[in-house]
Formats: structure tokens, sequence, C-alpha cells
């Protein structure tokens, strides 16, 4: 039998020292283990998050009269390219376009799209155009995207997985510095 | 059967000599190899704590059968929100059937979901209801999509959580490792 014992007792006396069964514990050990490996989740799920931009409450404060925040359009309803816009209202300030080169890669049977490219030239245009690059700003700069009704999910969330790439700094009041998204992402209804 | 008081045991109190010699080996290899128990131990107690510290509690979301997630490396950690799963022909708030996919595609239009808005605004009022209306509702949900459903259904159903008071919206992903 598996034990500890380390002696004692003389023969006569009651032994000092108690002998432990190891057995059961270890057999203990190897159910919580079994348990554990059976149960345990091998995907690991996140999100991505998205803005519905929604208007909050009439507030009483006079709307403030000042530049209206610039918009990155991403057209994505062609086959060939991609445009990306940068809007101020409807005023369109600057305009490009980009090859769409599309990387699909299977895992496991599961097609995952990419778009390097396009996640290269999102990161140079925030650079030259973003509005809110501050580490103590709160707010982000905004992604509209437009999709024609028929492009499947998977092509979606490769574009926004491409816009998500773009990361800076935020410090949030305790002192803390984290990595954010640049941008925030939302849908055009058209 | 009467229980007796342990006797002398074997090798402990009665020493047997040759057969202790025998089992050492008595000058050649030992027959008989020793097992320590206390690395075998080190090892097990290791890996249970490693288990318990990698358990995640984000692979309780629940996947409706049907629905194959796409693969993102940008996301966040998932949270606890109201789930609106699609799959590709229907679309359920927290497994309760809330719409048809194919209608919605049939009608070849983006269009606010009833059954959906009928839902989750029932939802909203219970999380109210339960917290008190002075802590701000967070709007939060998310949507668990297949992969393969049309950017009208999507837009559709992000519309919908938007009107009925989740402008927060996430999408569920399968994480992926950052490349290099």
């Amino acid at each position: 039998m598996a034990g500890v014992d380390v002696g004692g007792g003389g023969g006569k006396k009651r032994a000092v020292d108690a002998e432990i069964n190891m057995i059961p514990f270890i057999d203990l050990l190897l159910v919580t283990i079994s348990f554990l490996l059976i149960t345990a989740v091998w995907t690991h799920m996140a999100r991505l998050n998205a803005d519905a931009q929604v208007p909050g409450k009439p507030s009483d404060d006079p709307p403030v009269d000042g530049p209206k925040p610039k918009d990155l359009h991403i057209e994505m309803r062609g086959t060939e390219k991609f445009v990306l816009q940068w809007k101020q209202g409807q005023q369109v300030v600057n305009s490009v376009e980009l090859p769409r080169k599309e990387v699909k890669i299977v895992q496991k049977s599961v097609e995952v799209i990419r778009f390097p490219d396009l996640a290269v030239k999102i990161a140079e245009e925030w650079k030259t155009n973003g509005q809110h690059a501050a580490a103590t700003d709160e707010k982000t700069d905004r992604a509209v995207l437009h999709t024609d009704n028929k492009t499947e999910y998977k092509y979606i969330i490769g574009v926004i997985d491409a816009l998500y790439s773009t990361q800076r700094d935020r410090t949030f009041p305790g002192g803390k510095t984290e990595k954010i998204p640049a941008f925030n992402v939302t849908f055009a209804v058209n | 059967m009467p229980v007796h008081k342990p006797e002398r045991r074997l090798l402990h109190f009665i020493s047997l000599a040759f057969v202790k010699k025998k089992v050492a080996g008595g000058g050649q290899r030992p027959v008989v190899a020793g097992l320590s128990l206390t690395s075998m131990i080190d090892f097990l107690v290791v890996t249970v704590v490693f288990l318990l510290m990698s358990f995640s509690a984000s692979g309780e979301f629940g996947i409706p059968k049907g629905v194959q997630l796409p693969k993102a490396e940008n996301v966040m950690d998932m949270i606890d929100a109201p789930v609106v799963a699609v799959t590709g022909r229907q679309i359920l708030v927290d497994g309760a059937p809330a719409g048809n996919v194919g209608s919605i595609i049939e009608a070849d239009r983006l269009q606010v979901i009833e059954e959906l808005k009928v839902l989750l605004k029932q939802r909203r009022e219970y999380w109210i209801s339960l917290k008190g209306k002075d802590k701000p509702h967070p709007g939060v949900v998310v949507l668990t999509i297949d992969q393969n459903v049309p950017a009208l259904v999507v837009k559709s159903v992000f519309q919908t959580a938007a009107q009925s008071g989740y402008p927060n919206v996430s999408f569920m992903v399968d994480s992926l490792p950052h490349a290099k």
C-alpha cells in the first residue's frame, strides 16, 4: 500500500505520527483532472464592438456650434475595390481607392476572410486624418460601413477586424493606460 | 466478522532480511523499481491548479446548432448581455424564436423585425424593473450570427436592436491568435 509512514511507536506505544493513505488522494486528483479536461472549452469566444448611433435624450443645453466630426466611410459594395472616404457631414474631405485583395484561410474547415492591405491603409489614413488620437481623449473616430445586402457576414467581420487592427493608447482617469481600437464602427442604412 | 487489533506487519516490524535483500537486488540490479509518489503528486497538483486557473466562463455562451461563427483577431473579451442568435433559418433571443430569416431575404429590404423588437423590449423592461430606473440601462446586446448569413439580415437585426434600446451591439466571433 502506498503511504507515508515516518515510523515511531517503538512496538509498544502508540505511534506519534499517523500514516496518510495516499491512494484516495491520488484518486481525487486524477478524477479532478479528468473532470476539468472533459468540461474544458477549447474555443475562445470574443466580440467585436459596434455602435448603432442612436440619439440620446433631448438636452436643455443649446447645440454646440463647431466643425462637424470627420467620419471614415468604407465602401465595400464593389467586388474589385474598397473606397475610403473621410466625410465631414456630407462634404467629402478625402477619398482613396484600394484594390480589394482578400486573403482566404481555411482553419478546421472554416473559411476565414482577412483584408491585410485594407488594415494597413486604414492605419495610414487614421494617422493623417484621425481626430481622436490623444490618450486622454475619451471619444473615438467613427467608421461607417457601406455594404450591399447580399454580402456574407464573414466579409463584414473581415473588414471590421481590419478596422480594429488600428489601435491607440487610452489613459483612463485612474492613470491606467490601455490599447483601444482607434475606430468605432457602425453601418450605413443604404 | 470480528474486528481484530492490527498485528505486526511484515517488512515494517518483522524485518525479513532475505526478502529485503532480494528486492533490493542483493548487490545486483533491483528487480522492483520504486515509484516516487512525491513527484507524481506534485505533477498532479500542478496540473489541477493549471486547469482550474485556465477554466474559462466564456464557454458558457450557448451557440445554437447550425451557427458557424466567423473568426477575428482584434477582439474584446465577452460580456454578459442578451444574446441574439441568427442561424441560416431563424432568429433567437436567448433561445426563444424571434423571427424568420427567410422572410427578411424574401422582402429584400432593410426592416425592423417586430418579434425581435418585442422580446428585446421585454428584456430591457425586466432589467429596469430589477435594477430600478435610477440605474442607466447598459444597452448592450451580443449578436451570434452564422458566417454565411447575408448582410441584409445582419443590418435588419442591428437596426432592430438599436430601436429596441440596445445601441451597443457586439458581434460574437471566434478569437484568432494575433498574426506576427
